[in-house]
C-alpha cells in the first residue's frame, strides 16, 4: 500500500500545484494589460544579451544601446537624414547647423577648436558635469579611458579610432603627447597628420569611463571586473537590476543632468531567442519593441493587434551575390593572380547581374522594406550616392548575348561550355537566413534558364565566414551591414593581403586611388566626385552582383510616444520617449 | 555494496578524463575561431590576435592542453570566452537551479501520470479506456516537442490569453511579495513544464504498460489473487513493485536531464537554462564552457547510471552488487 499512497499523494500534491497556478494567473495577467508596474515600464525584446556594460570592451549591440544610456558622451550626435551626414554637437557648438529635434544638452564638452593645420583638437569641457558616485567628469577621465581603449592587452574593438593619434603610424600611440589636460576642463588631441574636422570629431569622442574607480583595475584583469556588471555612469538611466540572459533592467537617473533622467522611469530589455516568441510578445503587448520583425508577418500582427505599428529606418544593409574575381586554387598555391575561370570577366559578371530577376526577389519577400542595389554607398547617404546609375534590368537574352560573345555555349546537356569546361559552380550561404534561403532559390531558377548550372549548399555560420576569409569559395551569398562613414578599402583594396575583407579577390587601382583621394579631403562633402566615380567603376565591374538594400523594420507599441527612428538606430532619442497612458515621473 | 560504489566511482574518474581530453581536441579541431567575431570592417585587425593571446590559443595544441590540465587538476576551469569572461562556473551555477525546477517538475509530472496511465492501461487491457490512452499517448510522444510549444503559445498565451507566452516572471513581479513572485513564477512554468511532461508522461506509460503486462501473468499474481486479496493490494502492493523496475533505469537515466536541459524549451519559453548554456557555447567556439558541460553532464551520466544499479538492487532483492 505504501507506494500507492505515496503516489497518490504527489499527484495529488502535483494536481494542487497546478490548480494555484492556474489559479493566480489571472492576477498578474491583469496586471499585464493595464495598471500596475506595465505603465512606468518600456519592455524591449532582444535576440541576445549584453557582454559587458563597458563601452570599452562591449562589442554586442545590445551593449552600445544601453552603454549609450548609462555613461555620458563628449558630444551628441546627429544623423542628417536630408543629407546622409553626421552631425557633432557641443553644448554651445555644431559642426553643421542642426536638422533635427536632438538638443545638445548630453554634451560634456562646450565647445571645441580644430587647429588651423587640422593636427589638433582642443575641447573645453562643462564644470558641471558629475558620476553617479558624486566624482566630477574631468579631462583626465579621457585621457585615461583612451589609453584603455589603445592597450593591447584588453583588446578593444575601437582600438581603431586611435588610429590618426600621435605615434600610431609608429605602432604604438604616444599617449603623452597624443593626449594632453593641461587643467580639469581642457582636453587636447593631437594627431601625426592633418585630419578632416568630421573624422577627427568622429574619433575623439569615444566614451569615458570614470578613472577613480578604474584605475586599481589591471589591464589583465579589465574584462573580469565586477565593474563590468555594476557600471557608473553619468547618463540619463542606470542599471537597476541584470540577470544574465534573462533581463537587464534600467532605472531613470534622477541625479542625471547629462542632459536630464530618462522620461520613461524603468527600460527593461528582455531576451527572448525565439523569433515567433517574440512576435507574440509583442502581439500580447507583453513586450513594446521587437526588432528585425520580418515582412511576411506584417499583416497577421498589425490585423491581431491594431495598438502596434511597424518602423523602418534607412537602408544599412545589404545582401550580394560573391562571385571570386581571381583563380583562388592557383592564388593559394603560388601567391599568382589570375583570374577565375568562371567569374573572372566583368562582362562575364555582369551578365550573372542581368540574368537575376532582383525585382521579383523584392517582390516576393521584401515588398517596399526592400529596394535594388547598385553599388555598396547606401541611397541613405544622399551626399555621396550616385542617383545617376541606372541598375541592370533583368533581361536573360542580353545575359544569353554576353555569354554566346565570351564563348560559353550550350553543350549536349543544355549547359554552357568553353573549352571543354561546364559553367557549372555550388553557391554557398549560411544556415539560419530565410531571406538568403527564398533569394538563393530564384537565383538558382534565374540562371538554370540561361544554361547555368548552380547548386545550393548551406553552412553552419561559422565554417562559412571561415571558408570566406580563407577565400576558399567561387560563389556565395552574403550581406554586409555599412558604417554611416564610407570606408570601402577594406573590402575592395588591391592588396589582397591587407584588405582582409576583400573576399572576390577584386582589384582595380582606380579604386584604390579614388579611396585614398577621398579621404585626404579636409571637408567630407569635397569627396563627393571621387564617390560617384567610384560608384559608377563598382557598377560597372559588378565584384559582385549587388542584390537589395533591406529596410530593417521593427515592430512599436502605439504606447509609444516622441520616438525618433533613423538610420543610426533604433533607440536613438530613447531618452525623450514617452509612454501613454504613462506614469512617467516629475521633471 | 559501498565497496562496489567505491570501485565503481574510482573507474569513472579516467573515464571522465578521457571525455575531456577527447572533447577538448575535437572542438578545437572544428572549424571556427572564438575570436571570429572580431574579423569584420572596422575593427582593427590586431583586436582578434590580441583577443587570441588573452585566450592563450596562439600556442602549439599540446601547450594549450597541458596548460589547461594542470588548470582543470587545481579545480580550474577556466573563464567563459562568450560569456564576459565569466568563471565557467559561475555561467553554470546562474544557468542550473531555472533547469532544475523545470526539470524536477517535468520528472515528477513525467513519472505520475506515466505510471499512472500505464497501470490502468496494463489493467484494463484491451478495453476501450486501454485503447484510448495509448493512442493519445502516441499522439503525443511522437509530436516533436518544439512544435508543440509554439501550439501551446498560439492557443493559451496568443488566443485565450491564459498564461505568458515566456520568460520566468512578469514586469514588476518583485512587487507581488514573496508568495505572489513565488505564484507569478510558477504561473510562468505552467506550460513548459506541461509540454515537457506530456511528451515524457506517453513514453514513461507505454514502459510501465509493458512491464505491468508481463507481471500480471506471473504464477506469483495468480497465488495473491488465490489468497482471495484485494485486487488493488494485488495490482499496488504484489504487482507494481516489480513492474518498476525497469522504470528505475529510466529515473537513472533521466539525472542528466535534470540538469543538461531542454534546448527548445529553454529557446521557445526564453528561460536561460543549461540546454541553452551549452548549445550558445558551441557556437561561439566557447571552449572552456563547452568543457565544463561536458565535465557536468559526463559525471552526471556516469553518477546516473551508478544511482540506477544501486536503485536495482534496493527494489529488488534478488540483485546483489
Amino acid at each position: 500500500m505504501k507506494t500507492d499512497r505515496k503516489g497518490f499523494k504527489l499527484l495529488f500534491l502535483f494536481m494542487m500545484t497546478m490548480l494555484v497556478m492556474s489559479a493566480c494567473g489571472r492576477g498578474p495577467a491583469g496586471s499585464a494589460g493595464s495598471g500596475g508596474a506595465k505603465d512606468s515600464t518600456l519592455v524591449i525584446t532582444m535576440l541576445g544579451d549584453a557582454d559587458y556594460l563597458n563601452p570599452v570592451i562591449g562589442s554586442s549591440v545590445t551593449s552600445s544601446n544601453i552603454s549609450g544610456l548609462i555613461y555620458p558622451g563628449l558630444l551628441q550626435s546627429e544623423f542628417d537624414s536630408t543629407t546622409g551626414l553626421l552631425n557633432f554637437m557641443a553644448l554651445k557648438k555644431t559642426f553643421r547647423p542642426p536638422t533635427g529635434s536632438r538638443k545638445p544638452d548630453g554634451a560634456l564638452a562646450k565647445t571645441w577648436t580644430m587647429a588651423s593645420d587640422h593636427k589638433s583638437i582642443t575641447y573645453i569641457l562643462r564644470s558641471d558635469a558629475f558620476w553617479d558616485d558624486g566624482k566630477p567628469i574631468v579631462s583626465g577621465d579621457f585621457k585615461f579611458t583612451y589609453r584603455l581603449y589603445g592597450n593591447p592587452l584588453i583588446a578593444s574593438p575601437r582600438q581603431q579610432y586611435l588610429a590618426e593619434l600621435v605615434g600610431a603610424d609608429k605602432g604604438v600611440v604616444d599617449f603623452d603627447r597624443a593626449i594632453e589636460t593641461p587643467n580639469d576642463t581642457t582636453l587636447v588631441f593631437r594627431f601625426y597628420k592633418p585630419v578632416p574636422e568630421h573624422l577627427a570629431l568622429f574619433h575623439t569622442s569615444l566614451t569615458p569611463l570614470p578613472a577613480h574607480l578604474w584605475k586599481v583595475v589591471k589591464p589583465e584583469d579589465f574584462r573580469s571586473s565586477p565593474h563590468n556588471q555594476k557600471p557608473v555612469g553619468a547618463g540619463p538611466y542606470k542599471l537597476k537590476t541584470w540577470a544574465q540572459q534573462q533581463e537587464l533592467v534600467l532605472a531613470s537617473n534622477r541625479q542625471s543632468n547629462l542632459p536630464k533622467p530618462g522620461n520613461i522611469p524603468f527600460i527593461n530589455w528582455r531576451i527572448v531567442p525565439d523569433y515567433t516568441v517574440r512576435l507574440a510578445q509583442l502581439q500580447t503587448n507583453a513586450a513594446d519593441i521587437v526588432e528585425n520583425i520580418k515582412p511576411e508577418d506584417f499583416s497577421s500582427l498589425l490585423k491581431a493587434n491594431p495598438g502596434i505599428e511597424i518602423r523602418s529606418v534607412g537602408l544599412r544593409v545589404y545582401d550580394y551575390v560573391g562571385w571570386s574575381n581571381i583563380d583562388q586554387t592557383i592564388y593559394h598555391k603560388s601567391g599568382k593572380i589570375l583570374p577565375h575561370p568562371l567569374f573572372g570577366s566583368p562582362d562575364i559578371r555582369r551578365a550573372l547581374t542581368l540574368a537575376i530577376d532582383r525585382e521579383s526577389i523584392i517582390d516576393g519577400y521584401l515588398k517596399q522594406y526592400g529596394t535594388l542595389c547598385n553599388t555598396d554607398i547606401s541611397p541613405s547617404l544622399k551626399w555621396a550616392y550616385n542617383a545617376s546609375i541606372s541598375s541592370y534590368a533583368f533581361d536573360q537574352s542580353a545575359a544569353a548575348a554576353i555569354f554566346r560573345k565570351e564563348g560559353w555555349l550550350p553543350g549536349p546537356d543544355g549547359i554552357l561550355q568553353k573549352n571543354g569546361r561546364k559553367f557549372s559552380f555550388v553557391l554557398y550561404t549560411n544556415a539560419g537566413n530565410a531571406r538568403r534561403n527564398y533569394a538563393s532559390v530564384i537565383i538558382q531558377q534565374n540562371l538554370k534558364a540561361i544554361g547555368i548550372d548552380c547548386r545550393l549548399d548551406v553552412q553552419e555560420s561559422n565554417v562559412f565566414f571561415e571558408n570566406l576569409q580563407n577565400r576558399k569559395l567561387d560563389a556565395w551569398m552574403a550581406g554586409w551591414s555599412i558604417g554611416l562613414e564610407i570606408d570601402p578599402l577594406d573590402v575592395w583594396g588591391s592588396d589582397l593581403k591587407k584588405s582582409t575583407f576583400n573576399f572576390t579577390g577584386y582589384r582595380n587601382p582606380r579604386i584604390d586611388e579614388l579611396c585614398e583621394l577621398a579621404k585626404e579631403r579636409l571637408v567630407q562633402t569635397d569627396a563627393r566626385p571621387y564617390w560617384l566615380e567610384y560608384q559608377e567603376i563598382i557598377h560597372r565591374d559588378q565584384p559582385v552582383t549587388f542584390l537589395y538594400w533591406i529596410r530593417e523594420t521593427q515592430g512599436f507599441s502605439k504606447r509609444i510616444h516622441d520616438e525618433e527612428v533613423n538610420i543610426s538606430g533604433t533607440f536613438y532619442n530613447i531618452d525623450d520617449w514617452t509612454l501613454r497612458p504613462s506614469a512617467t515621473i516629475a521633471p | 555494496m559501498l565497496i562496489y560504489i567505491l570501485k565503481r566511482l574510482l573507474l569513472s574518474i579516467p573515464l571522465i578524463f578521457g571525455v575531456l581530453t577527447l572533447t577538448f581536441f575535437i572542438i578545437r579541431l572544428a572549424p571556427g575561431d572564438p575570436a571570429a567575431f572580431f574579423i569584420q570592417p572596422g575593427i582593427s585587425p590586431n583586436v582578434a590576435e590580441q583577443i587570441r593571446a588573452q585566450y592563450g590559443l596562439n600556442d602549439s595544441l599540446p601547450v594549450q592542453y597541458f596548460k589547461w590540465l594542470s588548470n582543470v587538476l587545481q579545480g580550474d576551469f577556466g573563464r567563459s570566452f562568450s560569456r564576459a569572461q565569466q568563471p565557467v562556473f559561475d555561467v553554470i551555477a546562474g544557468a542550473l537551479p531555472i533547469t532544475m525546477t523545470i526539470a524536477a517538475l517535468t520528472l515528477v509530472a513525467n513519472f505520475t501520470f506515466g505510471i499512472i496511465i500505464g497501470i490502468i492501461s496494463a489493467v484494463r487491457q484491451n478495453s476501450f479506456i486501454d485503447r484510448f490512452l495509448t493512442v493519445t499517448a502516441l499522439f503525443f510522444y511522437s509530436m516533436p516537442e518544439f512544435w508543440f510549444a509554439l501550439m501551446m503559445i498560439i492557443v493559451f498565451a496568443l488566443k485565450l490569453q491564459w498564461f505568458p507566452a515566456s520568460g520566468l516572471n512578469e514586469i514588476g513581479a518583485e512587487s507581488f511579495g514573496p508568495l505572489g513572485f513565488m505564484l507569478d513564477r510558477m504561473w510562468h512554468l505552467v506550460l513548459p513544464v506541461t509540454v515537457l511532461s506530456i511528451n515524457g508522461a506517453a513514453g514513461i506509460a507505454r514502459y510501465v504498460r509493458g512491464s505491468m503486462l508481463e507481471v500480471i501473468r506471473q504464477d506469483y499474481i495468480r497465488t495473491a489473487r488465490a489468497k482471495g486479496l484485494p485486487e488493488n493490494i494485488v495490482i499496488f502492493h504484489h504487482a507494481l513493485r516489480n513492474a518498476l523496475l525497469p522504470v528505475i533505469t529510466l529515473m537513472g537515466s533521466s539525472l542528466p536531464f535534470i540538469f543538461s536541459g531542454a534546448l527548445f524549451i529553454e529557446v521557445i519559453f526564453a528561460f536561460p537554462g543549461m540546454g541553452r548554456v551549452t548549445v550558445e557555447a558551441i557556437f561561439a567556439r566557447d571552449y572552456p564552457l563547452i568543457i565544463a558541460n561536458t565535465f557536468i553532464s559526463g559525471t552526471l551520466i556516469v553518477l546516473g547510471n551508478l544511482l540506477a544499479d544501486v536503485l536495482y538492487a534496493v527494489a529488488d532483492p534478488r540483485i546483489r552488487l
